[in-house]
């Protein structure tokens, strides 16, 4: 009887644990709803300016008339700054560990050049038992308001950017697919650069929106004079207008990432709990087997003991 | 006014996609005053400022729409504004722009007697509603309601 009451004991916590992976599967799946609508509302935009941003260095490294310092490649890269974004809580599968590993396989790309983490998000602390250097840790909040949250993120980059401590940045996300598929990714932030593999954000729902090479070319030959390339006038002067455009489609661009990381957070919380139900479901039902396989042997040897002191008894 | 000569119009904000059509003329409120973008207009990058846009579209229809500051790309054929937040001026409520643009008032008025407010954010707030309501008197004189 003892086998019987750990194993009905051991049925019912399972049996806890699924209401409560259960009720996770569901609040994951609420606010990846709301996390996507998110995501895809601010997706033309972010896609649009990084497509204007992508022209504007374009011109600045082709004909050399136009210089900023925040378009302009380095000729060598000392250090380099990674953005890590990742979820706050765990249970989400994969999701943190398929983000830092994407981030580190970059770094081996380039053994020597040094790198520094900007973690967003709690959860990034994993890089430093892998004795990883962070130079800034930020805050990120689960529902995102507006733009405004991550513009220290972007203004500590540009800064340490402009004051040549880095001469890269680049930001590991997970892009979100579908509520099935995440991608972690790697995109280079600072300097803008047209040539770096990986530049798109999101490509699902609309796939005339996404920006690739092939479009920026298609665009520049479309809808650009042929024979004047990448020229265009600047109003007031250069100068101010990408003093002011960079810095603000850059935090576009890393809002972006936010938004699809949260939605692919919550996606991915969300497949993690409904597997976890499963198996939860699964182990019940063996158990249940096992219970009543030990239930029935329990009665069985009661009965043979009955009727043995019974024979005892006759004879 | 040549025909078949359109531009492909695009107003775009964080939030979603204002409007998105065929059009052929829009003037729009930069750091250096209005212009006015006429097809094969030469590629230009310049800086909004809270304002009014006027869109003449293809079918000859005016659109009014407010923006509160943003960037504009001129291509060939193709503009595309990049907004802060942007308002079709049919979608505007008065009393809302009245309520808003009181409270900002006021706030300025505060952050003129403290030194120490800031005083350029609160101005921009109060130009965004002027320009919130400049769009919505506009909208209505064209369509000559009250």
């Amino acid at each position: 009887m003892a086998k019987t009451k750990e194993i009905s004991r051991r049925i019912k916590s399972i049996g806890n644990t699924k209401k409560i992976t259960r009720a996770m599967e569901m609040v994951a799946a609420a606010k990846m709803r709301k996390a996507i609508e998110a995501v895809l509302r601010t997706r033309t935009y972010a896609n649009l300016s990084w497509e204007t941003v992508l022209h504007l260095s374009a011109m600045a490294n082709g004909n050399g008339e136009l210089r900023h310092p925040l378009l302009s490649q380095r000729a060598q890269t000392k250090k380099a700054a990674i953005i890590l974004i990742t979820s706050n809580r765990g249970m989400c599968g994969a999701y943190n560990t398929a983000v830092i590993n994407k981030a580190k396989e970059s770094i081996k790309l380039h053994p020597d050049v040094p790198v520094e983490f900007i973690l967003v998000g709690k959860k990034g602390a994993t890089v430093y038992s892998q004795k990883q250097i962070v130079a800034a840790e930020f805050p990120k909040s689960d529902v995102l308001s507006d733009s405004a949250e991550v513009t220290p993120i972007i203004k500590m980059a540009i800064a340490d950017f402009l004051s040549a401590k880095y001469d890269k940045v680049v930001a590991a996300y997970t892009d979100f697919v579908s509520p099935a598929k995440q991608v972690p990714r790697v995109k280079q932030l600072l300097p803008v650069d047209i040539s770096t593999e990986d530049e798109f954000l999101g490509i699902v729902g609309d796939p005339k929106i996404s920006v690739t090479k092939d479009l920026i070319a298609e665009k520049g030959s479309k809808h650009l004079y042929a024979n004047s390339g990448f020229e265009y006038i600047f109003e007031p002067s250069p100068e101010e207008v990408l003093d002011k455009i960079i810095p603000r489609l850059l935090e576009v661009q890393i809002y972006q990432a936010l938004l699809e990381a949260n939605a692919s957070e919550h996606s991915a919380r969300m497949s993690a709990m409904h597997q976890a139900t499963e198996a939860a479901t699964e182990m019940v039902s063996e158990l249940t087997l096992f219970y009543n396989k030990a239930r029935q042997a329990g009665i069985t040897a009661e009965i043979a003991e009955i009727s043995a002191g019974a024979n005892a008894l006759l004879d | 006014m040549a025909d078949k000569k359109t531009i492909k119009f695009e107003i775009v904000t964080p939030e979603n996609t204002v409007l998105s059509k065929e059009i052929i003329q829009v003037t729009v409120p930069t750091q250096d005053g209005e212009i006015t973008i006429l097809p094969e207009h030469i590629p230009l990058v310049s800086i909004l400022i809270p304002g009014v846009l006027e869109i003449k579209t293809v079918d000859q229809e005016m659109e009014i729409i407010s923006v509160s500051g943003g960037f504009i790309e001129v291509l060939r054929d193709k503009v595309v504004i990049l907004a802060d937040t942007a308002e079709r001026a049919q979608d505007l409520d008065e009393n809302l722009i009245v309520a808003a643009k009181t409270k900002a008032e006021k706030a300025k008025a505060d952050a003129l007697s403290h030194t120490d407010y800031d005083l350029s954010a609160v101005a921009a707030r109060l130009e965004v509603e002027m320009a919130r309501e400049r769009a919505l008197h506009k909208w209505r004189k064209l369509k000559n309601v009250k």
